[in-house]
């Protein structure tokens, strides 16, 4: 798939800097996540910058896995990382599954604050700059600039 | 994830060391709160010192036990989160729901 960032921003010189499959088990998200903040790393991201990419490509991942894939490991999730000159950070992750209505995820602050679930997605709207949802939510592309 | 846990003046302290995050790390956090729980140790002081993230299923956790500790009579008390630890439980709009101390000995007197 092409990137294509709504906000409007120059994204030239787009380049990928990490790509990863993994099996849809909760036990492979926390390697996934670390091998994103070490890319960060090296890319020189700051640490601030960096915890709240890694947060979210977490959380991104666990929707993936948990709901796109219902914990099957035999299917396959992708996460991709481009950064462009500017050192605006975009990351892709795709699941096989159906996809879900992330519209209609609500705002956790108006639920239950004891509920053990739901948060995810609102974390990733505001740890990151701009997020969208394609193919019914089975992709998800956000940027960080 | 490393968990240490402690007693001191009937309250439990339990001190974590690495990312809580989805998957075994949370696994074994939330077996510790329910060995607690279970125990009638409502009254717990959670290091959260080396904990540099929390995810969504971690804080899921966390509000679990809060609502099962407070039910009971007690609480669940943070000591030293990381910046981004408080900046996330703020983000959901969940830290002011608890008490943070800078050290354990303070938040321990705390419940006296």
């Amino acid at each position: 798939m092409s990137p294509a960032p709504t906000s409007g921003a120059n994204h030239s010189g787009l380049r990928s800097q990490l790509s990863l499959a993994i099996p849809a088990e909760a036990e492979q998200i926390a390697q996934a996540t670390d091998a994103v903040l070490a890319c960060l790393a090296n890319l020189k991201v700051e640490e601030e910058k960096s915890m709240a990419i890694g947060l979210a490509v977490q959380e991104a991942l666990a929707n993936a896995v948990t709901h796109g894939c219902q914990n099957d490991p035999s299917k396959t999730v992708q996460c991709e990382l481009s950064c462009d000159e500017g050192g605006h950070i975009l990351i892709v992750v795709t699941d096989p599954g159906p996809g879900f209505d992330f519209s209609a995820a609500p705002k956790p602050v108006v639920q239950d604050v004891y509920n053990d679930h739901g948060r995810g997605v609102f974390l990733i709207r505001q740890l990151m700059d701009e997020v969208s949802f394609e193919r019914g939510g089975s992709i998800i592309q956000m940027w960080k600039f | 994830m490393d968990i240490n846990m402690q007693r001191r003046s009937q309250v439990e302290i339990i001190q974590l060391r690495g990312p809580l995050r989805l998957g075994p790390a949370v696994n074994e956090f939330r077996q510790a709160l329910d060995q607690s729980l279970s125990n009638g140790d409502t009254r717990i002081v959670l290091d959260l010192a080396e904990v540099p993230m929390i995810d969504s299923s971690g804080i899921g956790v966390l509000m679990k036990s809060l609502a099962s500790a407070r039910q009971r009579g007690g609480n669940i008390k943070l000591v030293n989160p990381s910046k981004f630890a408080i900046q996330t439980l703020r983000m959901v709009g969940l830290l002011n729901l608890f008490e943070v101390f800078t050290d354990a000995d303070a938040a321990v007197a705390s419940f006296a």
